[in-house]
């Protein structure tokens, strides 16, 4: 009789409680969303088993010793894993249009002004009872506003892993949601003559330049802003192995393999991360609520900041591009793309917002890198 | 800390933060611009290497016969427009 009592007390039946089920069902949904809605597949896939895997009774995945716990302590807590995933974006990334244009920087700065609007209003929210958001927490929240996973999970791992979870999950999920939040704004905010605009053919860049780039990037990361480095300089690395040409097995490796192999076991982690008892609070209620702001803000800034260059600038700028400042490479340029066609059918701005979509993700790593310094 | 003082480090912080991000990619802008030209300066004949036209040279067209040919052409779109 015992024996039986004891098999009973090991089922999952005995054990279940109404918050993990609750995860359970929230990891599902995630999963919904990645297969039938194909929202951000990639990471939204991993991440939804992971939270379904940790909130499994008995099996005690995330607890010290298990599965998760251990793909969590040596990826996330480390930062290694968001770290790789740069690497590898590194080695994506095309830098041409922003080395045509390098005026495109001051778009990726503008739109960085959601990331920091936002920590300003993640600390407002503390007016409302329930919350106790600190300076750490709020800017791991406002780096949502970047538009870049990687970067706010590197962030949120340093300054508030507690809510890691809920800032990755708003992150990708924002991200995937970027065709729907983007061009309403990105409307209210030009006129119809404006979003016409076309914008001149841009120049053939050398492979000098391709390879000098990353290198100059580095330096001066290193000469201003070292907190930085860790992210800028796997970035740069990745960028250098693609450029230079003469390391295309690296190059490749790094573009699929490692981000491939990175991107399962980061999202498991992330997953392990939405336990009942830190993802069920009011102030996942708030992250969601902020990063949606951050999102909005810097796709505003970024266009404002468009139009202002337009108006001082010899030649013309579309203001739309300034909307992909706020990085989600590619995203975010393909968005900016659809609405200039919407208003003019020969306008392809597919190149010229890659240029402002690129310095967002250097925008977002910088910004990452000052909150680390003054905050961290 | 009261919310009161941790509004004004987190205006600060906003302040500071963009001042940083506007200060570090301007100084890129310069940089790149900087490196560009260099570039450009120092690698005239490899960039316009590929501009040439070697095909018509292959098939034994000199270079005078394609000067002219332009010119007519050039002429003849001028007065038919």
């Amino acid at each position: 009789m015992d024996s039986i009592l004891n098999l009973w007390h090991a089922t999952g039946i005995a054990n279940f409680t109404f918050p993990g089920l609750i995860m359970i069902a929230v990891g599902c949904l995630l999963l919904f969303l990645a297969i039938a809605k194909n929202f951000e597949p990639l990471l939204l896939l991993p991440i939804g088993f992971g939270a379904i895997l940790t909130n499994i009774p008995v099996a005690g995945l995330s607890d010290p010793g298990g599965l998760l716990y251990h793909v969590y302590y040596v990826g996330i807590d480390t930062g290694i894993f968001p770290l790789l995933i740069f690497m590898g974006v590194g080695a994506l990334t095309d830098f041409s249009a922003l080395i045509a244009n390098p005026r495109m920087l001051l778009l990726g700065a503008a739109a960085q002004f959601g990331i920091f609007a936002t920590l300003f209003g993640a600390i407002l929210l503390n007016f409302i009872p329930g919350f106790e958001f600190s300076l750490q927490d709020a800017s791991a929240i406002a780096i949502i506003g970047g538009a870049d996973g990687p970067t706010a999970i590197f962030l949120a791992s340093k300054l508030a892993p507690d809510l890691l979870g809920a800032i990755a999950v708003a992150a990708y999920s924002y991200m995937a949601l970027v065709p729907i939040i983007q061009p309403p704004i990105m409307r209210a905010f030009t006129t119809s003559e404006e979003r016409k605009i076309q914008m001149p053919e841009l120049r053939k860049v050398s492979k000098k330049e391709k390879i000098i780039f990353p290198l100059m990037v580095l330096t001066l990361t290193a000469i201003f802003l070292p907190a930085a480095i860790p992210l800028v300089g796997m970035f740069c690395l990745g960028n250098l192995m693609r450029e230079s040409g003469v390391v295309d097995r690296l190059s490749n490796s790094a573009q699929n393999e490692i981000i491939n192999i990175t991107t399962i076991f980061l999202g498991l982690a992330v997953g392990s991360k939405l336990a009942a008892d830190q993802f069920l609070t009011v102030e996942t209620l708030g992250i969601l609520v902020l990063g949606a702001l951050a999102f909005a803000i810097g796709t505003a800034s970024g266009v404002f900041m468009a139009k202002g260059l337009n108006k001082i600038s010899k030649t013309p700028i579309n203001p739309l591009i300034g909307a992909a400042g706020v990085s989600a490479v590619p995203m975010a340029a393909r968005v900016v793309n659809k609405v200039g066609l919407e208003n003019n059918p020969h306008n392809f701005l597919l190149m010229h917002a890659m240029g402002p979509n690129v310095a967002g993700v250097l925008g977002s790593a910088v910004a990452a890198g000052i909150l680390l310094a003054l905050v961290g | 800390m009261d919310i009161g003082a941790l509004l004004t480090t987190a205006g600060n912080l906003m302040l500071t933060g963009m001042v940083s991000v506007f200060v570090f990619l301007s100084l890129l802008i310069g940089a790149v611009t900087a490196m560009s030209r260099l570039v450009s300066k120092f690698a005239q004949p490899d960039l316009e290497a590929p501009q040439r036209t070697p095909s018509f040279k292959s098939q034994g067209v000199p270079n005078e016969h394609i000067a002219a040919i332009s010119a007519a052409i050039a002429q003849y779109k001028k007065n038919n427009n």
